[in-house]
């Protein structure tokens, strides 16, 4: 127990350690790469209409002092980081003003999460489940095959699949909508029409991102369980008569289970970063396709929102995932 | 190396790679013959949205360029920004490694948090933003930029590699010889874990090309430089898709997806070499 309780309390001080660090990091290199958001913003809007006002210092001045980037670097840093622990604030929007940011970010948060949580854990599961087949049965001239479509599926970025994925089923076919979470003559609720509706919606950006992290995960399990297949208790299971169903769930995926999660937590960012384009190409309401309207107006403090809130969401699902392997692994368990 | 021509896998990458990268540097020869000396970029040259024909093998698009044109070109500022990116991530890998690696201890643990924070965060948000507000990008910023992220994946090749070899025989006879950290590090280890540098270093081309397609596609960056996601942004926002002028997006798509496939091909094959056990175990 006393070593559970440490394992746990030295995976949350890591956990703040690294959320601290990035946040940090994240804020001073965005305030000491030269140029600033409201220069940016006011230079854009002269640009979209064609305007240019002997006032533009004026103003830019005014909205620095409004937004509080009149002050030096440090101070900021304080501020920004008292306004989102105490707060849990990250100020007002530009472009839905009054509106602050952080309304925009929830509102659009659980469709991302959603759609993101089930895409990845349907490939996780999928994944293993695959590269297990396939690893126990190496030799097969199918297993091969999928290997090799594996190897090369494993590697194309999800966004450009999505791409690939729109224009062929909805463009080119129509089989598939062309964006939005659900068809806009339904309202949200619990009816059949709606929920079909919702993953009729969803089918595409989804599968975006499982037909390309299955392979993923299948590749490293199929290594994994290789690797097992060496191992001398095993040997001895398979020696003492086990039946092959007991022998592959208690010995090979119950080790495999570890590395898999590891697995899992690692590439969580990479997929996040995926998955703001995949969003943005298929016009799906969630944070992605937020942050690319924040990129278009320039939206700094929405922006920043975003940023720190996938960052946390992140992490938080890291610590999550660590949380989970003393269950998978007695040897964390007793230390 | 012999045992480099022996895989499938590493010949198979190798050669597609080696194409792309002679067909993006014969770009300007065949672009400067077929356009009679204008730039691919030029807008207005020819009619818009001309079918495929002889003259023009993918047609043209919605600013009246050669598509055939605008694809070689963006190839090759794809790979060129791939490449020095991914190079000088790697310079940082092997650098911020080795110093983990043979130092240990406070600055290994920290290198270590560093290198992992870089890959559990989604860092491409914080990339847009950069982009986004950075005054004036050139190429060169670019990559520097770039280079800034996606040095951990190859960091995360070399280190344990790094910290396997100090413990070799010769590093301690090197350092009974009164060799200096900095020699032992360049004249005895480096030469040692060339091929996982290379590793490293084609993971490295693959995040910055992967990243930097994902900011062109949706418009970020600069717009002087038509790289392939250039290509690929201009393709959707003129409506390619509704119109159905399909290869104008697939194409550029393909090209992408056979730079990371040929790289990761080639990092398989190297893999499967530098650890004959796994070949062995995996009889791939």
């Amino acid at each position: 127990m006393k070593q559970l309780v440490k394992y746990f309390l030295k995976r949350v001080l890591l956990y703040f350690l690294i959320f601290v660090i990035s946040l940090s990091a994240f804020f001073f290199f965005i305030n000491l790469v030269p140029g600033d958001p409201v220069t940016r913003y006011v230079q854009q809007l002269e640009q979209r209409y064609g305007i240019s006002t002997p006032l533009t210092e004026e103003i830019v001045r005014k909205y620095k002092e409004a937004f509080g980037l009149d002050k030096d670097l440090f101070t900021r840093y304080i501020l920004y980081i008292r306004r989102l622990v105490f707060e849990f604030d990250f100020g007002p929007s530009f472009v839905a003003f009054p509106k602050p940011a952080y309304s925009l970010i929830v509102d659009a948060l659980p469709w991302s999460i959603g759609l993101l949580g089930t895409a990845v854990l349907t490939s996780w599961i999928l994944g293993i489940f695959i590269g297990t087949v396939i690893g126990w049965k190496r030799e097969s001239k199918v297993s091969n095959f999928v290997l090799i479509c594996g190897l090369v599926a494993s590697q194309i970025p999800s966004y450009l699949l999505a791409l690939i994925l729109v224009m062929v089923f909805s463009f080119g076919l129509g089989l598939f909508p062309m964006g939005g979470a659900y068809s806009a003559a339904l309202k949200p609720g619990f009816s059949f029409s709606f929920i079909s509706s919702l993953i009729y919606h969803a089918f595409l950006p989804s599968m975006s991102l499982i037909l390309i992290y299955v392979f993923g995960v299948m590749i490293s399990q199929r290594a994994l369980v290789i690797n097992l297949l060496g191992e001398d208790f095993l040997k001895l299971a398979e020696a003492k008569g086990l039946d092959k169903k007991r022998l592959i769930k208690r010995y090979i995926l119950r080790n495999t289970l570890l590395p898999q999660a590891t697995g899992l937590a690692m590439s969580l960012g990479f997929i996040v970063n995926g998955f703001f384009l995949i969003e943005w190409i298929f016009n799906y309401p969630g944070i992605g396709r937020l942050f690319m309207m924040a990129i278009r107006e320039m939206d700094y403090n929405v922006l920043m929102g975003i940023t720190v809130t996938t960052m946390f969401c992140v992490l938080t699902a890291n610590l999550i995932i660590e949380f989970l392997y003393p269950l998978i692994d007695p040897r964390i368990r007793r230390g | 190396m012999k045992a480099l021509k022996n895989s499938p896998k590493f010949l198979t990458g190798l050669i597609i790679i080696t194409c792309l990268i002679v067909l993006a540097l014969m770009e300007p020869y065949i672009n400067d013959y077929r356009l009679k000396g204008h730039s691919p970029t030029e807008i207005g040259l020819y009619d818009i949205f001309l079918e495929p024909s002889w003259e023009h093998p993918l047609g043209t698009d919605s600013y009246g360029r050669d598509v055939l044109a605008l694809l070689l070109n963006g190839l090759k500022y794809s790979l060129f920004i791939g490449f020095t990116a991914g190079g000088l991530a790697t310079i940082i890998a092997v650098f911020l490694a080795s110093l983990a690696g043979y130092k240990g201890g406070k600055i290994e643990a920290f290198i270590t948090v560093l290198s992992n924070s870089i890959l559990i965060i989604p860092s491409w948000p914080i990339l847009a933003i950069i982009v986004l507000f950075v005054k004036k990008i050139d190429l060169f910023t670019l990559s520097v930029i770039l280079a800034f992220f996606s040095w951990a994946g190859p960091s995360r090749q070399i280190k344990p590699q790094i910290s396997s070899l100090k413990a070799r025989p010769y590093v301690d006879l090197a350092r009974v010889n009164n060799f200096s950290d900095l020699e032992i590090m360049f004249k005895e280890i480096l030469p040692n874990f060339l091929p996982y540098i290379l590793v490293g270093f084609s993971v490295a081309v693959t995040g910055s090309i992967m990243a930097e397609t994902a900011l062109r596609i949706v418009g970020l960056g600069p717009g002087d430089i038509p790289s392939l996601g250039q290509v690929i942004n201009w393709a959707i926002y003129s409506g390619a898709m509704a119109i159905g002028q399909y290869l104008v997006i697939l194409i550029p798509i393909t090209f992408l997806i056979l730079i990371f496939v040929s790289l990761n091909l080639i990092n398989v094959g190297m893999d499967e070499i530098l650890n004959p056990k796994l070949k062995q175990i995996t009889g791939m």
